[in-house]
C-alpha cells in the first residue's frame, strides 16, 4: 500500500458528465496501468464519481453472461451505468433493484467513441445501492456546491492563453486542470451556473411544504433563475445542450406563474414521467467538436 | 572502435598494465556487436575486466581528509581523524564493528564490514581512518570501513564532542512536529499499545500530549525499558519520521525513557468529518480475531500466532468521501451494533443460517452505502476511529436558498 491513496469520488451532474469528452492517463509514465482520468468542462479531474439519482430503467443487455445497464437520472439529465461480470456485486445489485428507485452509484467514468465519431460517456459501477430520498436531496446540494466551487475557480482563472502560468493559490482545482478544461471545452461558465441553479430550484421545489420549509418566494427565485424555469423538461434540455453545446441557448419552457402550484408533486411527476423520452438512443450520443 | 581501444589502453597503462590490443578488441567486440552494450558501458566493463585480471584493486576516487560535520553526501571517499565514542552490537554477521566516532565538529555512525579484515577499534581511542565511504540512511550520514580502508591508531587524543547526534534534541510538543529526521524530546502518555508485527520492533502504539497524539515505534535493538499503557514518560532523543503526511517517532539506542510522576493529559485530536459512505471494505461485518493478540484472522490464521480458534467480533471498515477528501474509518462493535441495528449474536446467527459470513457485510452495505454520515473520533494513522456516527441531517430549504443566492448569474 506504499504511496497508495484512494481516488476521491467527484460530484458531477449528469449534464456535465455528458458534455465531457476528454480523458487521459495521468503522470509522465503513461503506462497502461496508470490511472485514467476524465476532465469535465468545469475542470473536475475524475477517476471516480459518486452520483445519486433515480434509476429509471435497467436491462440485461448481455449475451451469455449478464451485462446490466441502468439509467440514472438527476435534476440535469441522465447517465448510463454499466455492471457486468467484472463488477459482480454491482451487477447483482443493479439486477435486484426495481426501477424507479433512488440509487447511489460509485463508479468510474468511461468514454466510448462510436464509429460515426460520437463520444459516449458511461459509468462502470463499482458499487450500487438503493438509498432514500433524503440522501438523493443531499447529493444534489452537495454536487451543486462542488460544481459551484469549480465554476468560481474557473471564473477567477486568467483567460485562456498559450502559457500555463495561472496563479493557483487555494482554489478548488489545480491551475493546470482549469486551463486544460478551458482550452478543450471553451467552457461557458454561465451555462453551468444556470445548470446549478436549475438543479437547486428543482431540489427546492422537491422539498415541498415540509414543516420547516418557508413559503417559496417567487420574486427571489425569479431573480436568481434568470430565464431558466425550474421545471423545464430535463431530457429536452439535455438534448438541446448536447446539440448546441457552447451556445447555452435556453428558453423558458413554461409560464413562470405555474410555479406556485403544488411544487412537490409537479416536480416529481416531471422527474418520473419525463424520462421515457430520453430512451431514444440519440440522446445518449454527444457530438464531438474538434477544437483547434 | 579504434578510439575506444586507445582509451582503454591508456587507462590500463596508467596502472602499468600491458594488454595485447587484439585481446581488448575481442572483448570489446563481443560486448558491443554481440550484446549491444553501449560504448561507454563496454569500455568500463573491459577496463574493469583487465584490472581485475591483473589483481589491481580499483580505487574509484581518491579520498580527501574531512571533518565529521563536512560529511554531507553519500558515496564519497574520505579520510577522518576521530575518536571512538561508542561501540554497538552489530546487527549482522557481515558487520565486524559498529558504533559512533567523532571529532571536534560532530559525530557519525560507522560500520566496519567483517570482510574488511581491519583491526578492531577500541572505545575511547583515537584513529586515523583513511579511505572510508560515506553513506546515508533517512537523512543520517554514516561511514563504512571496507577492504580498501586503512586504520592507524593515533598517538594523540582527538577532541570529540559529546556523543549526541547532530546537535541536541529539542523539547517539542506533538502538534509542533512537522519535519522528519529531527531529534526531539517529548513528554507523553502512552495512549495505546499495538501488537508488534515485526521482530525488529519491541513496542509500537500511540503516545499523546496536550496537543495531540502520534504513533511511536521502539526498536528491539534499542534495548529500552517497556512502556506501559496510561503511564506518562519523558522520551528523550527520539527521532521523527514521516509516512504519507503522518508523523511518528522512533525510539532507538540513543534514546532514553524516563517515567514521569506527573500525569500528562492527552488532548483529544478528534476529527469531525462529513461525507458519503462510498465503500464498505473487505474485513467488515462478522470477523474472527486471534484470542491472543486480537488481530483479525485471515482464513482462520493469525499473522503472529498461526492457526488459532478465533473469537467473533463485529466491525466496519469503510470509506467516507466528501468529494474533496477521503477518510478511512473504523467502527467498533458497539457502534456497529447500534448503527446497523444488529447484535453480534444476531450476526452470528445470520451467518450460520446462510453458511456465509459475507451476508453480514452485505447487510451493512445495504444500510450504509451511498448515504451521508458525520463521524467524530481520533485520527490514528490513516483511520478515523469512530466514536460517534450520525446520518447527516436532511437538507433544509434554507440550505438550498443559501446556495442559490451564492451562485452568480449575470
Amino acid at each position: 500500500m506504499v504511496g497508495f491513496s484512494r481516488e476521491v469520488a467527484k460530484r458531477i451532474f449528469a449534464e456535465e458528465l455528458r458534455n465531457s469528452n476528454l480523458s487521459f492517463r495521468d503522470g509522465e509514465d503513461q503506462h497502461q496501468y496508470a490511472p485514467m482520468y476524465l476532465l469535465t468542462p468545469t475542470g473536475a479531474k475524475c477517476n471516480r464519481v459518486f452520483i445519486v439519482g433515480t434509476l429509471t430503467e435497467r436491462d440485461d443487455i448481455g449475451g451469455d453472461t449478464e451485462y446490466w445497464r441502468g439509467r440514472i437520472v438527476d435534476p440535469t439529465g441522465s447517465i448510463l451505468v454499466y455492471a457486468g461480470q467484472y463488477q459482480p456485486e454491482a451487477a447483482q445489485k443493479l439486477a435486484s433493484i426495481e426501477p424507479p428507485a433512488y440509487v447511489a452509484v460509485v463508479g468510474k467514468p468511461n468514454l466510448y467513441q462510436t464509429e460515426d465519431g460520437n463520444v459516449m460517456i458511461s459509468l462502470r459501477a463499482e458499487a450500487i445501492q438503493k438509498v432514500d430520498e433524503a440522501t438523493r436531496d443531499r447529493w444534489v446540494l452537495d454536487t451543486a456546491e462542488r460544481t459551484q466551487e469549480r465554476l468560481n475557480t474557473l471564473a477567477e482563472a486568467a483567460p485562456v492563453s498559450g502559457e500555463f502560468s495561472t496563479a493557483d493559490k487555494e482554489t478548488a482545482l489545480p491551475a493546470m486542470d482549469v486551463d486544460r478544461a478551458k482550452q478543450h471545452y471553451n467552457t461557458d461558465i454561465k451555462q453551468y451556473r444556470m445548470m446549478v441553479i436549475r438543479a437547486l430550484n428543482s431540489l427546492r421545489s422537491d422539498l415541498g411544504q415540509g414543516p420547516k420549509t418557508e413559503p417559496i418566494e417567487d420574486v427571489k427565485l425569479d431573480a436568481n433563475m434568470a430565464s431558466v424555469e425550474p421545471e423545464s423538461h430535463t431530457p429536452d434540455y439535455a438534448q438541446t445542450t448536447a446539440n448546441d453545446r457552447g451556445k447555452a441557448k435556453l428558453e423558458p419552457k413554461q409560464d413562470p406563474s405555474k410555479k406556485s402550484k403544488s411544487k412537490a408533486s409537479a416536480a416529481k411527476e416531471t422527474l418520473l414521467s419525463g424520462f421515457s423520452d430520453s430512451e431514444q438512443d440519440e440522446v445518449e450520443t454527444i457530438p464531438v467538436f474538434k477544437k483547434s | 572502435m579504434k578510439e575506444l581501444v586507445d582509451q582503454i589502453k591508456t587507462r590500463l597503462k596508467d596502472q602499468s598494465i600491458e594488454v595485447p590490443e587484439e585481446e581488448i578488441v575481442a572483448r570489446l567486440k563481443k560486448l558491443v556487436d554481440d550484446f549491444h552494450v553501449p560504448d561507454a558501458e563496454a569500455r568500463r566493463s573491459v577496463i574493469n575486466y583487465f584490472l581485475k585480471e591483473h589483481g589491481v584493486v580499483q580505487v574509484r576516487a581518491s579520498s580527501v581528509p574531512v571533518k565529521v560535520n563536512e560529511i554531507s553526501e553519500p558515496n564519497r571517499w574520505v579520510d577522518l581523524e576521530v575518536k571512538v565514542l561508542a561501540l554497538w552490537e552489530p546487527a549482522s554477521d557481515a558487520i565486524a564493528q559498529t558504533g559512533l566516532v567523532g571529532d571536534s565538529t560532530g559525530t557519525v555512525k560507522f560500520v566496519k564490514w567483517a570482510k574488511s579484515g581491519l583491526p578492531d577499534l577500541v572505545e575511547g581511542k583515537s584513529y586515523s581512518i583513511r579511505r572510508v565511504v560515506t553513506d546515508e540512511y533517512q537523512g543520517k550520514p554514516s561511514v563504512k570501513l571496507n577492504r580498501t580502508s586503512q586504520v592507524a591508531e593515533l598517538d594523540h587524543d582527538v577532541d570529540a564532542v559529546a556523543a549526541t547526534r547532530s546537535g541536541p534534541a529539542e523539547d517539542k510538543k506533538i502538534a509542533d512536529i512537522s519535519e522528519a529526521g529531527l531529534w526531539v524530546n517529548l513528554k507523553v502518555k502512552v495512549v495505546q499499545l499495538w501488537d508488534s508485527n515485526s521482530e525488529t520492533i519491541s513496542q509500537s502504539g500511540l503516545v499523546g500530549d496536550e496537543t495531540g497524539s502520534l504513533k511511536f515505534v521502539k526498536w528491539a535493538k534499542a534495548g529500552l525499558p517497556e512502556l506501559a499503557e496510561a503511564r506518562s514518560y519523558s522520551l528523550q532523543n527520539v527521532v521523527t519520521n514521516e509516512y504519507q503526511g503522518r508523523f511518528s517517532v522512533k525510539l532507538n539506542r540513543t534514546s532514553q525513557i524516563i517515567e514521569l510522576d506527573s500525569d500528562i493529559e492527552v488532548g483529544s485530536q478528534s476529527v469531525d468529518f462529513t461525507g458519503a459512505m462510498v465503500d464498505i471494505q473487505k474485513g467488515s461485518g462478522l470477523i474472527k480475531r486471534c484470542p491472543i493478540c486480537r488481530r483479525s484472522l485471515t482464513k482462520g490464521i493469525c499473522g503472529e500466532h498461526g492457526k488459532v480458534d478465533g473469537t467473533y467480533d463485529l466491525r466496519i471498515k469503510a470509506v467516507l468521501d466528501d468529494g474533496r477528501r477521503v477518510h478511512d474509518i473504523i467502527i467498533n462493535r458497539e457502534t456497529t451494533e447500534r448503527l446497523v441495528g444488529l447484535t453480534l449474536e444476531e450476526a452470528k446467527k445470520m451467518a450460520m443460517d446462510t453458511l456465509d459470513h459475507e451476508v453480514v457485510r452485505s447487510m451493512i452495505e445495504e444500510r450504509l452505502l451511498g448515504r451521508y454520515y458525520t463521524v467524530t473520533g481520533p485520527r490514528v494513522d490513516r483511520y478515523i476511529l469512530v466514536e460517534t456516527i450520525n446520518e447527516a441531517p436532511a437538507v433544509a430549504a434554507n440550505d438550498v436558498d443559501e446556495l442559490i443566492s451564492l451562485v452568480e448569474v449575470d
